[in-house]
Order: structure tokens, then C-alpha cells, then sequence
């Protein structure tokens, strides 16, 4: 493992990553903050970049704007009450009440602190987790990483918010279906590309990121006015106060960053859980076990309500990268964003890229300790002039979302075809947004589709056609147990709830 | 109606269209005899996608109020200026190779600003050509990719 840190920080150290390492987090910091745009779109606007990149090199900006754009979001909740993702729709509980009382300094102090803190602890864990990990599941076969794939989809959907799962369930399988567009990795033959030479190697996976997330989520923001235009509240961006948080502050909010942060990297490593989930339980966890005092100032400004959030969702971005790295599965739409990059590079994550590129492995693994640092030093005595990012007006910052997310895509294939099916795509994608049906779902089952075929088209051809292999390997059988119980919680929901409509 | 249903019927008729589709998808001599063939996944989804959106639409919805109607939905929503970007869009895919890069995006920006509201002129100007002729610069001298100048200026050269 020495060997592996010393790689990694031979490969991290290079003057170029760390300059990558600052431009991903200050960039991911002013996307994520524009409300509407979240780590997905940051990342996805990226990716053209990453193409010069060598491998590691563009694992390390990505992994950047991820932090960055956790934090960003951070900074339009507290700010103005408008969460660019759903990650921080928990920090603006307190964070917000706490700026209108007057202290918007002290409050993106602490999410910067409490981001530092959870990042690094995380990224403490990461450091022992995945290659352990990566160690084990470097036995596994076909019939395995089939039963993960479906574990990966099925629990992203499972933990879609209430009433949502069926909806999240169909958009995985329009991913999939999605994923069979072009010529076939197995048979050679052409699916569903009606003749036309554009679709024979499939859709492009960024051109359908960009245009489910940046371009559909800026006409999104144009379509319906965002929330923080409407906030009369909302706070001065342009004078947010001290950034001083005092010595008692700081032992109050100890014990909270320290159990959030733990909290965060196991919920971030579970498939589809994320860093939603993590800050809400963190959130629920520090109430519960916050004394009757402190109980009444949550929702009113606490700091600990503020902390709990912030540092479990930054924990639960480093925990996702556990399942990317040694298992080759996306946890969140990020991760899959991250996944559909490394593949275009021709790198498969998983087990082999543990033994086979160490170099990336452990270099995405020692970035992330820069990266915090990074977010720290960098942000913190930016805060004030990054905040007014926000002070500028929509009909410029839109256009320019709208410019850089077709010419990403554009200069890539310098095919203007695929600026039309981006507009098509995200039309669409914007239809099905209004409907309510989540996307990350889909671009994940979009990404898996075609990894999860190779693998079960081998796993039958092992077992000579029968559907043996479910259960012949322990591996596989548990895996697919998990999976079973992870769908069984909202399935049953769903039929317990018609019964009781129905009596 | 409400709109998760909406959602639900258009699946259901792309899951049958999907797995009518698939009925076309060749299959080689080899792996006409294979267990797994080009078509399996896709008729397997086909089913899944089917049975997904019956549930869906069969099963009540998770809330009913009048924010999940598909009126409430869609109304107040600025469409106008939605498809204005999207007709701005296409020409900008239309333009960029026939009026070159820097040209079409200017265009394409000043357009864009304008529809969000900006007026003045002097801004329109500053916040457009600037960013378009760093961006070029950056693209075509600094990494040295090849932008099209437009095959506009191509033809008028031959013509004058």
C-alpha cells in the first residue's frame, strides 16, 4: 500500500495536477453555485477538457469540480436559499436562517471548514477501504459484476425520493434501452439505428449528458424562475461579513463533524444513496442527539444544524468513489458522469485499474487530500468574491451554459448533427423534468447498459445457457439478495399504500 | 390527468414501439443458435419498460394533489423564451461551419442575451465578443485545435 501512496503521490504532485487540482475546485465552486447546475453539469461541461488530459490527470480535475461544486451549492443555499443540487437542500435549513441573521460570513466559514473536514476524514477512509476492496473483488466474474450492475441500478432508483421509484426504475431502463442504440459490442450487428451512419457507434455519452443536465437544467432555470430571483431575502451577495469563527464555535461543532463524516463515507459508499441521503440522516442524527436547548435552534440558524449537512455530504462524495474505483460501479449520476469519461479514455475502472493503473487509482485517491486542502485555502479567502458570481444577472450566465455545453460537444465529434440531437435530447429531457421523472437514473442505466449485457451474455454462456449462475457462486447469490431487499422496502411500499387507498 | 401518468403513457408506447423495433435487429448465421443474442436485452426491456409503465399507470399516484396535474405542470412556464433559445440553438448549429466560429457565436450570444432581456447595445457587444475572441484564441492558438473559418468566406474568396 506504501507503494501505491507513494505512486499516488508522485503522480498527484506533478505541478500540472495540482494546478488541476485548483482550477477543478474553483471552477466546480463557481458552477455548482449558480442555482440549477450541480455537480453532474459541472463535471459534464468538464469533460471536453479532460479529452487533452492524460487519464489521471483528468480523474484529478473531475474529482475537483466534484468537491467544488458540493461546496458551491453550499454557498447558494446559505446565500440565497436556493440549493443548485439536492445535496444541499439540507444545509440551507440552518445555513440560511443563520446569513439572515446577519452572519452569511460566519455560515460559509463553517460549510467551508465542515466540507474540509468531512473531505479529508473520507478521503482517510478511502485510503484503506478501496484497496481492500479492490483486493476482493478482484475474484469476481461475469455472473458478479452482473448481479453489481443491477445492484447499482436498482438501488439508485430505490432511493429516489418518495413516490418516485417506479419513475426512477423507467428511466433506468430508458437508459438501458438507450445504451442499445449504435452497433452491437457482441454480435456485431447493428439495433435501432434506422440506417443512419450518425448512430452506428450509439449516442455519445457526453453528448447525452450535457444535454439531460447543462443544457436541459439552464432552460430549466429559464423556464421557471429560479427560486432565488423570487427570494426578496435572500442575502446581500456582495457584502457577506466575517469570516471569524471563534474557538467555542469550533469545539461545539467538533463531535458533530467527527460522527457526520463517518456517517457520510458509509452512506456514500452504498449504490445509490449519496450525498442527499448522507446530509439529511446527518441532519436527523445531530437533532436527535443535540440537548433540548440546542433542539429549538435547529431550522433557526444552528451551527451544528449547519455542520451536520455540510460535512456529511462532502464525506459521502469521497465514500462514492469507493464503488468507481474497485468495482467499476457509479454510485450517483456524478460518479457515472466520472465512469462514461474513464471509458472514453479507454480505461475501465474497477479491480484491474487497482492492478493494472496504479498510478490513476492512487492518484485520484491522494488528489482528494489536496483537493480539500485546495477547497480550504482556496475558498475560504475567496468566499467574498466568489459570492458575487451570484450577483451576476441570469441572461448572461445562461447563454454562456447553453454556448459551452454545445461547443463541448461540438469540438469533440466537429459534427453539427450532434448540436440538433442535443437540442432534440433536451427538449425532451426537459418535458420529462416537468413530469417529474428523474434523469441521473437514466444516464446511469445508459453507461451500465452496455458492461451489464457483455457481462450477463458471458455469465450465460459460462453456465451453458442456464440461469444457474444466479445462484452458483455465494458472491453472486448475496448480491443479488441485497438487491432484492433493497427494492423490497419501495415495492411493498407501493402496494401497502394501494391497499390502504383501496379499503 | 395526472402527469406521472402522462410520463407513463408515452413509456408504454416507446416500450412496445421499442420491442416491436427489435424484431428488425439482424442476427448472423453464428448467433442465430446462441443463447444470447443481439436481441435479448432488447426484448427483455421491451417487457420490463411495458410492465413498468402499467404499474405506473394502474397503481395510484404517490400524491395527489394539484401540483401533480399535468395543468399545474405546465402552466406559467416562460416557453416563449425556451424555444426562442432553441431555434438559436439550431442556427447556431446551421451557422458555425458555413459563417465560421467567432461569427456564429457572437451571434449566437448576442441573440441569446437579447432574449433574456438585455438591451443595451454597449453590453450586448462587451459581454459577447470579448468572450468569443479569448475563447478562440485558447482553442485554436493555445491547444491548437483546427476551428473551421467558414466555408462562407471560402466561396466569396473564389468569387471575388
Amino acid at each position: 500500500m506504501l507503494e501505491g501512496i507513494l505512486t499516488g503521490l508522485s503522480t498527484a504532485l506533478i505541478p500540472i495536477n495540482i494546478l488541476l487540482v485548483f482550477v477543478g475546485v474553483f471552477a466546480g465552486t463557481i458552477i455548482g453555485m449558480l442555482p440549477g447546475l450541480g455537480p453532474i453539469s459541472a463535471i459534464t461541461l468538464m469533460i471536453p477538457i479532460t479529452y487533452g488530459l492524460d487519464p489521471a490527470s483528468g480523474l484529478i480535475l473531475m474529482a475537483g469540480v466534484y468537491y467544488g461544486a458540493v461546496f458551491g451549492g453550499s454557498t447558494s443555499s446559505i446565500l440565497l436559499n436556493a440549493p443548485g443540487i439536492a445535496g444541499t437542500v439540507a444545509t440551507a435549513i440552518d445555513g440560511y436562517p443563520l446569513a439572515q441573521k446577519g452572519y452569511p460570513g460566519k455560515a460559509l466559514a463553517v460549510a467551508a471548514y465542515c466540507s474540509f473536514s468531512g473531505g479529508t476524514i473520507a478521503a482517510i477512509f478511502l485510503l484503506f477501504a478501496a484497496p481492500a476492496l479492490a483486493k476482493v473483488s478482484l475474484s469476481f466474474q461475469s455472473a458478479d459484476y452482473f448481479a453489481l450492475m443491477v445492484l447499482g441500478l436498482t438501488s439508485v432508483a430505490a432511493f429516489a425520493s418518495k413516490g418516485k421509484f417506479l419513475m426512477a426504475v423507467m428511466m433506468t431502463i430508458l437508459g438501458l434501452m438507450l445504451s442499445t442504440i449504435g452497433t452491437s459490442q457482441s454480435a456485431g450487428v447493428q439495433r435501432y439505428t434506422f440506417g443512419r451512419m450518425d448512430l452506428i457507434d450509439g449516442l455519445s455519452f457526453l453528448l447525452l449528458a450535457m444535454a439531460t443536465f447543462a443544457l436541459s437544467e439552464a432552460m430549466m432555470s429559464v423556464l421557471k424562475k429560479p427560486k432565488g430571483a423570487e427570494n426578496a431575502d435572500a442575502v446581500n451577495t456582495t457584502h457577506i461579513g466575517s469570516l471569524k469563527v471563534t474557538r467555542e464555535e469550533f469545539k461545539q461543532i467538533a463531535p458533530t463533524i467527527a460522527r457526520s463524516s463517518v456517517l457520510g463515507f458509509f452512506v456514500g459508499v452504498l449504490p445509490g444513496a449519496g450525498a442527499t441521503i448522507a446530509s439529511f440522516l446527518a441532519y436527523g442524527m445531530e437533532r436527535s442527539l443535540a440537548s433540548a436547548k440546542e433542539k429549538l435552534k435547529f431550522g433557526k440558524g444552528s451551527l451544528i444544524g449547519l455542520a451536520a449537512p455540510e460535512t456529511a455530504n462532502n464525506a459521502a462524495s469521497s465514500g462514492s468513489f469507493v464503488p468507481l474505483l474497485t468495482l467499476g460501479i457509479p454510485g450517483s449520476g456524478t460518479t457515472a458522469v466520472i465512469l462514461g469519461a474513464l471509458i472514453s479514455y479507454g480505461i475501465q475502472p474497477g479491480p484491474r485499474l487497482f492492478v493494472e493503473r496504479p498510478e490513476v487509482f492512487w492518484s485520484v485517491i491522494i488528489s482528494m487530500y489536496i483537493g480539500n486542502i485546495v477547497l480550504l485555502v482556496l475558498n475560504l479567502p475567496l468566499i467574498p468574491y466568489i459570492a458575487r458570481v451570484l450577483a451576476v444577472p441570469r441572461q448572461f450566465l445562461i447563454p454562456m451554459i447553453l454556448f459551452f455545453s454545445m461547443i463541448g460537444v461540438y469540438l469533440v465529434s466537429f459534427n453539427t448533427v450532434d448540436i440538433f440531437i442535443m437540442v432534440f435530447i433536451a427538449s425532451i429531457a426537459l418535458v420529462l423534468r416537468l413530469l417529474g421523472f428523474p434523469m441521473a437514473p437514466m444516464l446511469l442505466g445508459f453507461i451500465l447498459g452496455a458492461m451489464m449485457e457483455d457481462n450477463l451474455r458471458r455469465a450465460l454462456v459460462i453456465s451453458d445457457g442456464s440461469i444457474s449462475f444466479i445462484w452458483q457462486r455465494p458472491i453472486t447469490l448475496t448480491i443479488l439478495i441485497i438487491t432484492a431487499l433493497t427494492l423490497l422496502k419501495p415495492l411493498l411500499g407501493l402496494f401497502i399504500k394501494d391497499d390502504s387507498q383501496t379499503a | 390527468m395526472s402527469k406521472d401518468k402522462v410520463g407513463a403513457s408515452f413509456f408504454l408506447v416507446l416500450s412496445i414501439a421499442y420491442g416491436v423495433l427489435a424484431f428488425d435487429i439482424p442476427l448472423t448465421f453464428v448467433g442465430i443458435d446462441e443463447v444470447f443474442t443481439a436481441r435479448t436485452l432488447p426484448f427483455a426491456l421491451a417487457v420490463l419498460g411495458t410492465v413498468i409503465a402499467l404499474l405506473i399507470l394502474v397503481l395510484p399516484s404517490a400524491k395527489t394533489d394539484d401540483s401533480q396535474k399535468m395543468s399545474a405542470a405546465f402552466r406559467g412556464l416562460n416557453w416563449k423564451l425556451v424555444c426562442l433559445l432553441a431555434l438559436l440553438m439550431v442556427f447556431y448549429g446551421m451557422t458555425i461551419r458555413w459563417i465560421g466560429f467567432v461569427l456564429s457565436t457572437i451571434l449566437f450570444l448576442i441573440g441569446s442575451f437579447r432574449v433574456l432581456g438585455e438591451r443595451r447595445v454597449k453590453v450586448l457587444l462587451l459581454a459577447s465578443v470579448p468572450v468569443v475572441i479569448v475563447f478562440w484564441l485558447l482553442i485554436s492558438k493555445v491547444l491548437g485545435v483546427y476551428l473551421d473559418p467558414g466555408s462562407l468566406y471560402f466561396f466569396l474568396g473564389e468569387l471575388f
